[in-house]
């Protein structure tokens, strides 16, 4: 009876507390990059001021029924997947075979944007959304290569079954044995969390803040939730891989780390095309998940 | 109905505090802006940031003198904005022309077509007054005193009847059948205005030209 | 410093063109005068003589003298030659040729010439198009006889629809004013 209700407290707690700090992630992402580039910067919950005011803005434009549920469809595809990735060592659900599952949950989010973008009818979003897919096909062949490779390590698709076998120390994180799956992972991350030199879709000087050039007030603020909860998500994936997870604090610590290297790679690169992006995404990256593959075949 | 107000409290603060601009940099205010953004006086931390396109934006900067053509690109864009939007001019030449008081295609003051809430006066202001007037506009919102949106939608038929008096706003205005009625009322006294302002003095001016001019 | 290409071009234009006046203005510097009807092939003589690069058209309002000039520029790159076609057309219902088929952007040059300064250029399909003014209703803008200072103090002064303001109480904001 106790842990039920435990477990309903976390799963009304833990979205909040996901929200929060992948808000203040976004605001320390702001921070940090502004003292790179030798700037004050604004303050750390810089973020969620901007979320609180994009909600208290008055009638938004708004052009049809898809263009509202897109936001809407992203933000929850974001939600659910929280469900199966497990935060602090405990998942709300938890089986054989939840990273596949994870893996299509991903997928949801940037389509429910295309939709709701399409509806729109703005050629610059139009644009930024073609980006994104095109950008997803890229990263997500490599992200599978890695979790294909961490699968066929530990002989099982359950995160709390890998989180388990790295328990006890650094020494026992699978980032030693699988070093070349980690790095090419870490690159397909900075894709997805969309930091230069992968950040094409939102490019603000080419496209306008592409997929969101039509979304504003309250629709721009479920899509800054959005992004706050994919953050958390994107780089948790890795935590719980290779990082071997932790209790909550230090689950947030090695997330935040994770999402750190992203940022300082984000602060001094500038912008790929599209198609450089794309042709990166199946060279190096690829061919260094592919040899981690094969080196884990062989050694297995 | 209720008077529509500006935001105050926990709104208000939420909307001094995290302004997005877009900046229409139009004339030589946009080589103001790059200096205030950048390492040196960083707007940033105010919370203020540029932004791409007018659905996100609350601040419409406007950097310079306006053409009647920039004007319409201008108005349709305030148009576009979600509500409470602010309106900040830029430099003499939105105050009253500025150097181009007498250009026969550039608008003199920017009042009299969009509700304007503060004017950063200078030649062109240097980025200190940018973040002086910034400041000022921010604890201004936080307190809600600036309500341009509701001043131009309480007298949109009088900032309505401006606009048609320089330029063709069947086009270029969300309400379509304000436009038309008022774009109609105004045709007399724009006949009349060019009148005025051509037939009448043209030959005037010719004779005027002093002797002495090369062939 | 000779002027031997300078008088080159000067020849090769009068081999043809006997009646054009041309004359050396200075080094690089090539100007001739032609009656507005032989600016087309004398154009096209030149292009097909090494000046490849047309420069632009401009215009000159003679007000007294009732003509408005079209001053056209070409440019020889491999003689490093400057030729400036000048002529003459009435200012009222003055009529050009277009030079379109010879020089692609010159269709511009005379849309542009054409709102500013009210030449017509026969030929040219894009002339009606509104180019830079929109919804004008006035007279070409540039002509010597239009007083833009009259013009401006007439449409964007609005001394009637400041006195309307004061009227409704829009008034600016103020309160950042100190005491």
């Amino acid at each position: 009876m106790n842990a039920v209700g435990l477990n309903i407290t976390w799963i009304i707690f833990m979205p909040i507390l996901v929200i929060i700090i992948g808000l203040f992630y976004l605001g320390a992402a702001r921070k940090i990059t502004a003292r790179i580039q030798n700037r004050y910067g604004p303050p750390i919950y810089q973020n969620i001021i901007d979320v609180i005011k994009l909600f208290s803005k008055k009638n938004p434009t708004n052009h049809g029924v898809m263009f509202s549920l897109g936001p809407v469809m992203a933000f929850s595809g974001m939600l659910i997947s929280l469900l199966f990735i497990p935060i602090g060592n405990k998942a709300l659900l938890s089986f054989n075979g939840d990273i596949i599952v994870l893996l299509y949950l991903l997928v949801i989010a940037p389509l429910g944007m295309a939709l709701g973008v399409g509806e729109g009818g703005n050629p610059m979003g139009t644009i930024g959304i073609a980006r994104a897919l095109t950008l997803m096909l890229g990263y997500e062949v490599v992200l599978v290569i890695s979790i294909i490779s961490v699968i066929l390590y530990t002989g099982s698709a359950s995160f709390m079954e890998i989180i388990k076998m790295q328990s006890g120390g650094v020494g026992h994180w699978f980032i030693w044995p699988l070093f070349l799956s980690a790095l090419a992972m870490d690159m397909a991350l900075q894709g997805m969390l969309g930091e230069k030199p992968f950040d094409q879709p939102v490019a603000p000087h080419e496209v306008a803040s592409g997929p969101m050039v039509e979304f504003g007030g309250k629709y721009l603020g479920l899509l800054q939730l959005y992004h706050a909860i994919g953050i958390v998500v994107e780089t948790g994936i890795f935590v719980n891989l290779f990082l071997g997870g932790g209790t909550l604090f230090w689950w947030f610590v090695k997330s935040f780390a994770v999402f750190f290297v992203a940022l300082l790679i984000n602060a001094v690169m500038p912008r790929f095309r599209i198609g450089q992006a794309f042709a990166f995404f199946w060279t190096y990256p690829a061919a260094i998940g592919l040899i981690g593959l094969i080196l884990v075949a062989i050694l297995k | 109905m209720t008077k529509a107000k500006p935001p105050k409290g926990l709104k208000g603060w939420a909307q001094g505090r995290s302004l997005w601009m877009l900046h229409f940099c139009t004339g030589c205010g946009a080589i103001e802006m790059p200096p205030t953004m950048t390492s040196r006086y960083d707007m940033e931390r105010f919370g203020i940031t540029p932004m791409a396109t007018p659905r996100q934006a609350d601040l419409l900067l406007i950097t310079g003198y306006l053409t009647v053509k920039t004007l319409k690109r201008v108005i349709r864009s305030y148009e576009q904005m979600p509500e409470p939007k602010y309106v900040v001019g830029f430099g003499s030449c939105t105050v009253n022309g500025g150097m181009y008081w007498d250009s026969y295609n550039t608008i003199k003051r920017l009042d009299l077509y969009l509700p304007i809430d503060l004017y950063i006066a200078g030649c062109m202001p240097r980025p200190e007054a940018i973040i002086d007037g910034f400041t000022e506009l921010i604890e201004g919102i936080k307190k809600g005193k600036f309500d341009g949106w509701i001043r131009y939608k309480e007298n949109l038929e009088y900032y309505k009847r401006n606009q048609a008096m320089v330029m063709d706003i069947r086009k270029w205005s969300l309400d379509a059948e304000l436009a038309e009625r008022i774009w109609n009322e105004v045709q007399e006294e724009r006949r009349k205005r060019f009148e005025r302002a051509t037939v009448k003095h043209v030959y005037e001016l010719a004779e005027r030209i002093p002797e002495g001019l090369p062939k | 410093m000779s002027l031997e290409k300078e008088q080159k071009v000067v020849d090769l234009i009068k081999v043809s063109f006997e009646d054009a006046e041309a004359e050396i203005q200075r080094e690089r510097r090539v100007k001739v005068k032609v009656a507005p009807n032989r600016v087309f092939p004398l154009v096209a003589y030149l292009k097909g003589n090494g000046f490849k690069h047309f420069v632009a058209i401009s215009a000159v309002d003679w007000i007294r003298d009732g003509e408005i000039e079209l001053v056209y520029h070409l440019w020889n790159y491999d003689e490093k030659v400057h030729v400036m076609i000048k002529t003459r057309v009435p200012r009222d219902g003055g009529s050009m040729p277009t030079l379109k088929p010879l020089f692609n952007q010159a269709e511009t040059y005379e849309r542009d010439i054409h709102e500013f300064f009210g030449v017509h250029f026969e030929g040219n399909e894009k002339l009606d198009r509104e180019f830079i003014l929109e919804d004008w209703d006035g007279p070409p803008p540039m002509r010597k006889d239009f007083d833009t200072r009259l013009f401006s103090a007439e449409f964007y002064d609005q001394e009637d629809l400041e006195s309307e303001a004061l009227r409704l109480k829009i008034q600016p904001y103020k309160g950042h004013l100190k005491k």
